[in-house]
C-alpha cells in the first residue's frame, strides 16, 4: 500500500539507448494503473524501475515519502507477476508460492496458513504438490499469481500477465484480476499491449511511445478525448478513421471535397488551416439523424454481433463497425449518419488534438 | 538392412572403443608371462592379483637385485623401481584434481552468473577474452607458467597444478556456464529478486538447483582434465612429495625393465575414479555436455 512517483526520470543503457525519458507520473495508493502502449515504448522498463529490476538514470522514484532508486530488489516490498510465469521449474506449487515468504522470514505455520489461504481463493489447492511442468498455461497463471498475492506486498507489478493465455481464459482471467484488485486493496501497476485490457481493468491509463508519456487518464479521457493521433489510433476496433481537410471560415465545420461536418466545439484557429479529422468506427448510425457522410462501399465483413464497411468517402478509404441488420452490397452508394458530438480534430503535423489539450 | 549397417557400424566403433581397455582390464589380472605370449589371452588362464598386491606392498618392500632375483611378486619380476610411489602419486593427483574441481566451482559459478544475467560494461568483451585464452596451446605457456611458478617458490608443490590448472580450466567452466545460464529465462531472475532473494541467494537457491547437468559437465570436464595432465606436471614436479599419477606411470616404462602387467593394473586403478564419477553423474552427463551447444 503505497503512492508511487515519478519525478523526471530517466534511463538510459550503457550502450546509449534511452528507454525512458523524464518519465513523470503519480501512482495512487490503491490505484489500478494500465501502462499501455506498442513494444518498445518503455513501459515494462517502467516497470521494472519499480521492482528495482534496472536501476534509474536520471530523476527520482519514490515509495511514500521514500527515495528508492538505490533500494535494491529483494529490499521492496513489491511482488511482480510475468508474461512467461517465471516460475521455479524445480519447486513444487507449493514451494513456489511459498519462496518469497521463505526469503522473507516468516514463521513456518504463517507461511502454511497463506500459501494454503491463497490457494483457497485461486482455486489451485490440489496442485500444491505437482511441479510447474505439470500445469496448464491457465494453472500456471494462477500459481503465479498466488506467488504474488500471498505476501501481500505494497505494490503489485503485472508484466503482460495475460498474453500467453488463449482468448476465453484471457477473458476470465481479467475480471478475476479486477477482482483481485478488490480484494487486496493495494496498488496495481500493469502493462499490456493491450487496448481491451486496459479499458477494461484501469483507473488510469498511461499511453507510453518511445519512452515518453502521450497521455494519462481514465478509460473514458483516453478514448473520448485523446490529446494526440498516437492515442486515438492505439485504442479502438476497428481503428479511428482519419480524413484530411481543412477548416471551415467560421471554425465550426470540417470541409473535405464534398464532405463538410460539423465539429463537437468550434475552434479558435484560422479558416482554411488544414486539420486532420478523426472518426471513430462505430461513431456512424445508420438510423440516426446526424449530417450525412456519402460514399461507396467497397467490403463488408461481418463479425457476429456487428459488420465492418469498408467506405470510400472523397478519395479516402474509411472503416466503420454498424449493425448486422444494415443491409448493404459492395459497390452500393451509402450515406452514413455521422455522430459529430464524437468526432476529433487534430493538427495533421504534429498529431496532437486540437480539441483537448 | 538400414539397421543392420547401422547395427553392425556401432558393433565395430564399440570394439574400437574398447578393445584396449578390456585389454588393459584382463591384462592386469596376468602374470607376466602370460602378458607376453603370443596370441595374446583376451581371458586370463591363470588370473593372478600380483599385480595389484605389488601395488599395495610396494610401500614396505624395496626393489633391489636380489629381491628381483629372488622372484617375489611383491617386488620381484619386473616390477619397476618407483613403483612405491604410484599410490601417493595417486593421491597427490585426487588432492589436486579435488582442489581444481572445487576452486573452479567457487569462481566459474559466479562469473558465469554475472556474464550470463547482469548487465555491466565490458561483460560480452570478458566472455570472448576468456574464450580466446582457450585457443592458446598448453606448450606455449609453459615458459611463462615455470618462471611464474619458481618465482613464488612453489615448484615440485602441488600449489603450482593447482594455479597452473586453474588457468586452464577456468575460462572453459565460465564457458559451459554462461551459455547455460543464458539458456534459463531472464525472468526466473527477476522473480527470485522481486521474491526477495539477493544476487548470490538468486545464484544459489535459483539458478544453481537448475544447472545441475551443467555443474556436472564442469565437474567431470575439470576433474579429468587434472587427473590426466601430463606436460605441466611433467616440468612443474620433482619428487615424489609432488608428482602426480601420469608421472609416476610414464616412469614405468622408463624403467630398465617395463612390466606389462604392472603398467596395466596401475592403468586401472587410473581409471577408477574417473569411471566412478560418471557413473554417479551418469543421468546428468549427455544433457550437460550438450549444454550451450545451441546457444553461445
Amino acid at each position: 500500500m503505497a503512492t508511487i512517483r515519478f519525478e523526471s526520470v530517466g534511463k538510459t543503457y550503457p550502450n546509449g539507448f534511452a528507454a525512458l525519458e523524464n518519465l513523470s507520473l503519480e501512482i495512487a495508493d490503491r490505484e489500478f494503473v494500465v501502462l499501455l502502449g506498442p513494444s518498445g515504448c518503455g513501459k515494462s522498463t517502467t516497470l521494472n524501475l519499480i521492482a528495482g529490476l534496472e536501476d534509474v538514470t536520471a530523476g527520482s522514484l519514490y515509495f511514500d515519502a521514500t527515495l528508492m532508486n538505490v533500494v535494491p530488489a529483494h529490499k521492496r516490498d513489491v511482488a511482480m507477476v510475468f508474461q512467461s510465469y517465471a516460475l521455479y521449474p524445480h519447486k513444487s506449487v507449493y514451494e513456489n508460492i511459498a519462496f518469497g515468504l521463505r526469503m522473507r522470514g516468516f514463521e513456518k505455520n504463517e507461511i502454511e496458513k497463506r500459501v494454503r489461504g491463497a490457494a483457497r481463493s485461486l482455486e489451485i489447492e490440489p496442485l500444491l504438490e505437482r511441479r510447474p511442468h505439470q500445469l496448464s498455461g491457465g494453472q500456471r497463471q494462477r500459481v503465479a499469481l498466488g506467488r504474488a498475492l500471498v505476501r501481500q506486498p505494497q505494490a503489485f507489478l503485472m508484466d503482460e500477465p495475460l498474453s500467453n493465455l488463449d482468448a476465453a481464459l484471457r477473458i476470465a482471467m481479467r475480471a478475476e484480476i479486477k477482482k483481485l484488485h478488490h480484494t487486496m486493496r493495494t496498488t496495481f501497476v500493469y502493462v499490456t499491449h493491450d487496448q481491451a485490457e486496459a479499458l477494461t481493468l484501469a483507473d488510469r491509463i498511461v499511453v507510453m511511445k518511445e519512452g515518453v508519456i502521450q497521455q494519462i487518464g481514465t478509460p473514458e479521457e483516453i478514448y473520448d478525448r485523446p490529446k494526440n493521433t498516437f492515442v486515438a489510433s492505439f485504442l479502438g476496433n476497428p481503428p479511428i478513421n482519419y480524413l484530411e481537410g481543412t477548416l471551415s471560415q467560421d471554425g465550426r465545420r470540417f470541409v473535405r471535397g464534398a464532405i463538410s461536418l460539423p465539429l463537437p466545439i468550434a475552434l479558435p484557429v484560422q479558416a482554411g488551416r488544414p486539420v486532420r479529422l478523426g472518426i471513430r468506427a462505430e461513431d456512424v448510425d445508420p438510423k440516426g439523424t446526424g449530417e450525412q457522410l456519402g460514399g461507396r462501399i467497397t467490403s463488408v465483413l461481418p463479425v457476429g454481433s456487428d459488420q465492418f464497411l469498408g467506405v470510400e468517402v472523397e478519395g479516402a478509404a474509411l472503416f466503420f463497425r454498424v449493425g448486422r441488420e444494415v443491409r448493404v452490397h459492395e459497390g452500393e452508394n451509402i450515406s452514413l449518419p455521422v455522430n459529430a458530438n464524437r468526432l476529433q480534430v487534430f493538427d495533421p503535423a504534429s498529431g496532437a488534438s486540437l480539441l483537448w489539450q | 538392412m538400414r539397421r543392420i549397417f547401422l547395427f553392425f557400424a556401432s558393433v565395430i566403433f564399440l570394439v574400437y572403443v574398447l578393445a584396449p581397455v578390456a585389454w588393459l582390464l584382463s591384462s592386469s589380472f596376468q602374470g607376466e608371462a602370460e602378458i607376453t605370449s603370443r596370441p595374446p589371452h583376451w581371458i586370463p588362464q591363470q588370473p593372478t592379483l600380483e599385480n595389484f598386491e605389488a601395488i599395495f606392498q610396494a610401500r614396505e618392500k624395496k626393489v633391489t637385485y636380489e629381491t628381483r632375483r629372488a622372484g617375489d611378486p611383491a617386488t620381484g619380476g619386473y616390477i619397476p623401481s618407483t613403483a612405491r610411489d604410484l599410490l601417493p602419486s595417486m593421491w597427490n593427483s585426487l588432492v589436486v584434481a579435488v582442489s581444481v574441481v572445487l576452486l573452479n566451482l567457487l569462481v566459474g559459478v559466479p562469473a558465469a552468473y554475472a556474464m550470463a544475467k547482469i548487465r555491466f560494461i565490458g561483460r560480452s568483451t570478458s566472455i570472448y577474452f576468456m574464450l580466446t585464452t582457450r585457443v592458446i596451446p598448453d606448450i606455449a605457456l609453459v615458459v611463462p607458467f615455470f618462471l611464474f611458478i619458481r618465482t613464488f617458490g612453489l615448484l615440485d608443490h602441488l600449489g603450482s597444478l593447482v594455479i597452473t590448472y586453474l588457468a586452464i580450466t577456468v575460462p572453459f567452466s565460465i564457458f559451459i556456464l554462461v551459455s547455460y545460464f543464458e539458456s534459463l529465462p531472464d525472468e526466473l531472475d527477476k522473480a527470485a529478486r522481486v521474491d526477495g532473494c539477493s544476487r548470490l541467494q538468486t545464484l544459489t537457491r535459483v539458478y544453481v538447483p537448475l544447472a545441475m547437468p551443467a555443474l556436472v559437465a564442469v565437474v567431470l570436464f575439470t576433474f579429468l582434465s587434472s587427473w590426466n595432465e601430463f606436460l605441466l606436471a611433467l616440468m612443474f614436479t620433482q619428487t615424489p612429495a609432488s608428482q602426480t599419477m601420469p608421472i609416476v606411470v610414464a616412469s614405468f616404462a622408463s624403467d630398465f625393465t617395463i612390466s606389462f602387467a604392472f603398467i596395466n593394473a596401475a592403468g586401472v586403478l587410473a581409471v577408477i575414479p574417473p569411471v566412478l564419477m560418471a557413473v554417479i553423474f551418469e543421468r546428468y552427463i549427455v544433457s550437460g555436455l550438450t549444454a550451450g551447444a545451441v546457444k553461445g
